[in-house]
């Protein structure tokens, strides 16, 4: 209980983000990063490389090409870590449920830790699955966790 | 009207026996056989037809051919010249314009071999661009039933959540 209350209380100091985003993901995030909603009041920033970020967000769909990289990005971020995927494409493939190369199952390839549903998701959302990291946080994947399908590169 | 247009057509057409017709201002059609190809896009580039701005594949399953575009500029005419060629669907191959166009060709080639399988014979990298670990058929052929690949490698029926997606 004490290391699960010191990861909590690291995450909870400041949420440092890393993005990873395809096609429209980015401006999923938008209105969350503008004045209007200002994440950077609750302390979260956006780095500039996953090696200084708690969570990573992951958001429009993923291709069986980029998926690798946001494992390789994943692997990259420093313990204790949570995956947030952002939108219907990112669940389940969305509007691209039929295509030869999306990702259907986020979670075969990456430990998702909080899925936000929406097309795109209300920055409230956001907010909220930010703030249910904490209670979350133990099921954070512990360190080394294999994938269930692993890049090869 | 329409001089520098007629005159690539009656330059073309004194030199490899094929009609090609004049679209609007500043459009040019020209249709070849494979064979002739890559003589054709040499004797063009002389012309001026430094730019090679796409290739592009139609697929003609009904037909049986794959149908080539190439998308041709001219700097110093301003003329958009498209070259069309035909090809056996079940043995596309054809010789690569990579010794007319180079690096400019390459990529469309590349690209091209990738996604409707045409062989280009001469270019010497046709590994492919966008897929990775790839094993279906070409995706970009009409006959490439990409629902039910889905289905088939990345769904599966019994999962209570995904079973709307065979319905």
């Amino acid at each position: 209980m004490v290391e699960q209350a010191t990861k909590m209380k690291r995450l909870i100091n400041a949420i440092w983000i890393f993005n990873w985003f395809n096609s429209c993901g980015f401006t999923e995030l938008v209105p969350v990063v503008g004045s209007r909603w200002d994440m950077e009041r609750f302390g979260m920033v956006i780095t500039g490389t996953p090696r200084h970020a708690d969570v990573l967000f992951i958001a429009g769909y993923q291709t069986l090409k980029s998926i690798r990289r946001a494992q390789v990005i994943y692997e990259q971020m420093p313990d204790p870590k949570a995956v947030i995927a952002m939108g219907a494409c990112t669940m389940s493939g969305g509007m691209y449920w039929d295509s030869y190369n999306t990702v259907k199952r986020l979670e075969d390839y990456i430990p998702v830790t909080i899925y936000i549903p929406g097309c795109p998701p209300r920055p409230e959302a956001v907010f909220e699955a930010c703030m249910k990291i904490f209670h979350h946080v133990g099921a954070v994947p512990p360190h080394g966790k294999k994938f269930a399908k692993a890049h090869s590169g | 009207m329409l001089r520098k247009e007629n005159k690539v057509i009656e330059d073309v057409s004194a030199k490899f026996k094929i009609a090609g017709n004049v679209q609007r201002e500043r459009r040019v059609w020209v249709t070849i056989d494979k064979d002739n190809l890559v003589a054709l896009c040499s004797f063009l580039k002389g012309l001026g037809f430094e730019h090679l701005s796409a290739i592009s594949v139609t697929d003609w399953p009904q037909e049986g051919t794959f149908e080539l575009t190439y998308h041709l500029w001219s700097y110093s005419e301003k003329i958009l010249l498209t070259v069309k060629t035909k090809l056996d669907r079940a043995n596309p191959c054809v010789d690569s314009v990579i010794s007319v166009w180079r690096e400019n060709a390459q990529i469309h080639e590349r690209e091209l071999h990738e996604l409707f399988g045409v062989k280009f014979e001469g270019n010497g990298d046709l590994t492919p661009l966008f897929l990775e670990g790839w094993d279906g058929p070409p995706p970009f052929r009409k006959d490439f039933n990409w629902r039910e690949y889905a289905r088939q490698q990345h769904y599966d029926k019994s999962n209570e959540r995904e079973r709307a997606y065979y319905d």
